[in-house]
């Protein structure tokens, strides 16, 4: 019966104040999606950090005739500097960083940059000999990329040591700094929805005094006078929510697993299961801080 | 029933005491007229009792319960011991005769059941029957008095405070409010009101509590009162 009572007090508060309602909906909305698109940006340098880093390698290019480092002054790469600096990367004492090594030639060089560039017109003017050989070293713990570094970079016959790690790290740092933005807004959005919220309840409670103070004076506990208006608070933060994470999934399953994944069949991205991982997360976000907004409100404008 | 020990309220530091160490009892089922001029502390009584203020000196005991000592989360429990009226009335506008007295069981979680049974004897009681359905609008002052008071005494508390419960209407229907109230009284119900209609506490012959400035200049059983009105005539 209380239940029921309280459910219905709860209803005539909603459509007492719709307007204010819809607008803490819409702006819990926003502000969880911005959330949610920091979270998702995480999760998708995670995921790509997990791909590449199994696959990143550190190349150690020799020297080509054009090469302009000095360990390179005597000119290409000899056999002899190539075969020893094999021997080194192969040798016992590297085996505890190297895993693998491949020996990429120059016409294989060119066979990925075609590859790679096979839309653009820049492939019809590159050669072979413009391209360095180079060896490609997985190492066992990629973040140990500065022994190799420290090694080779001035070994005859080496031009440069290059980590693909940092490449991908470049491309983290905008990332991240995306997601920050993305932290920034939400929390200025956040705050926001919280005053919003204390207003609306503020308001609220003001609208519905007659009553609570006819429950007060009847005895109904303080769960049973602030209970409606919490509950409207939280649920219009709830619904908030819900709508954040329906358009967080569909960016998720039609922006990057429909069209960007076509357009970069190469790079994994999340999935939209993932959204729904990060769901509970923004609803209860938004159904706490509304929750602790109207209960403070409550607090200085509703005696009980 | 509810007992005052040297209660001293003062509202702010530099006013003077609304009530200045007033002591006094009141027994169960006793009928009591707090009477005297606006600002004599007759309202303070009542929210001294209900816990709504908090004593300055002294202490109030309810149904033999310091209230001062009451923690904060059992203060509904005392209120549902006490049942209130006003001279505003304080009905829902929007709700039914009906679902203004059902409220009051409703928001404790009394069941649907219990309500429909209760609300029908408690309307018969104050002199409603054949009502539930009006809208507060639709009633005479006089009626909607009476729901008000079905409302404060329908979860059956041992006091009824009322606050001037007359103080809005004409003399014919104060008396028929008196009747309801006398009612409850002889029915074991602890009643205490504060008026200064004087027709009314003269008719009725109750005990009478008189407040100045806050404190008791006499206590009378079956006492009369001579409001100001009368006291510049003579």
């Amino acid at each position: 019966m209380r239940f029921a009572f309280v459910l219905g007090e709860l209803g005539s508060g909603l459509r007492r104040n719709l307007a204010m309602v819809i607008s803490i909906v819409l702006v819990t909305f926003i502000s969880l999606t911005f959330v949610g698109a920091a979270g998702l940006l995480q999760l998708q340098i995670n995921q790509m950090k997990g791909y590449w880093y199994d696959r990143v390698q550190v190349a150690v290019f020799l020297c080509v005739d054009n090469s302009t480092s000095p360990s390179c002054a005597t000119g290409p790469v000899t056999d002899d500097q190539r075969d020893e600096i094999q021997t080194i990367l192969e040798s016992e004492s590297f085996s505890e960083y190297v895993s693998t090594v491949e020996y990429e030639s120059q016409d294989e060089a060119l066979g990925h940059f075609q590859d790679q560039f096979a839309n653009s017109p820049i492939v019809d003017s590159v050669t072979a000999d413009q391209l360095p050989e180079s060896f490609r070293v997985n190492l066992v713990d990629p973040e140990k990329y500065e022994v190799i570094n420290e090694a080779f970079s001035s070994t005859p016959g080496v031009d440069v040591v290059s980590d693909q790690r940092e490449l991908l790290e470049r491309l983290f740092t905008y990332m991240n700094v995306a997601s920050a933005i993305a932290l920034t807004i939400a929390g200025v959005m956040l705050l926001c929805a919280v005053l919003l919220v204390a207003t609306t309840i503020r308001l609220s409670a003001f609208s519905r005094r007659r009553e609570t103070g006819i429950m007060r004076l009847v005895g109904a506990s303080k769960a049973v006078i602030q209970l409606p208006f919490v509950l409207e608070g939280v649920i219009a933060a709830v619904v908030g929510g819900l709508l954040a994470t329906g358009t967080l999934w569909a960016v998720a399953h039609f922006a990057l697993n429909g069209v960007l994944a076509e357009m970069y069949p190469e790079t994994a991205f999340i999935s939209s299961t993932e959204v729904l991982l990060l769901a509970p997360l923004l609803i209860g976000l938004g159904g706490v801080l509304a929750g602790v907004s109207s209960l403070l409100t409550l607090r200085r404008y509703l005696r009980v | 029933m509810i007992r005052f020990d040297a209660v001293t309220k003062v509202y702010s530091n530099n006013s003077r005491p609304a009530l200045d160490a007033v002591s006094l009892e009141v027994d169960r089922a006793e009928f009591v007229f707090l009477v005297g001029a606006s600002g004599s502390g007759k309202s303070t009584f009542i929210r001294l009792v209900l816990k709504e203020d908090r004593v300055s000196r002294g202490a109030v005991y309810v149904a033999g319960q310091n209230v001062a000592n009451i923690p904060s989360w059992r203060v509904p429990k005392l209120r549902r011991g006490i049942g209130v009226v006003f001279q505003d009335f304080r009905l829902l506008p929007n709700k039914t005769v009906f679902a203004n007295v059902a409220f009051a069981m409703q928001v404790i979680g009394k069941s649907r059941a219990v309500i429909r049974e209760t609300v029908p004897d408690v309307l018969q009681t104050v002199g409603l029957e054949g009502k539930n359905n009006r809208m507060p609008h639709e009633l005479s002052g006089g009626e909607q008095q009476r729901v008000a008071i079905a409302r404060a005494i329908v979860n059956k508390p041992g006091i009824l405070l009322a606050d001037e419960p007359t103080g809005n209407l004409d003399p014919t229907t104060s008396m028929g409010i008196m009747k309801v109230l006398d009612r409850i009284n002889s029915n074991g119900t602890t009643v205490v009101m504060a008026t200064h209609d004087d027709d009314i506490v003269n008719t009725m012959r109750k005990r009478v509590v008189e407040l100045r400035n806050g404190s008791v200049v006499r206590d009378d059983a079956q006492g009369i009162y001579i409001g100001e009105t009368e006291v510049l005539a003579q």
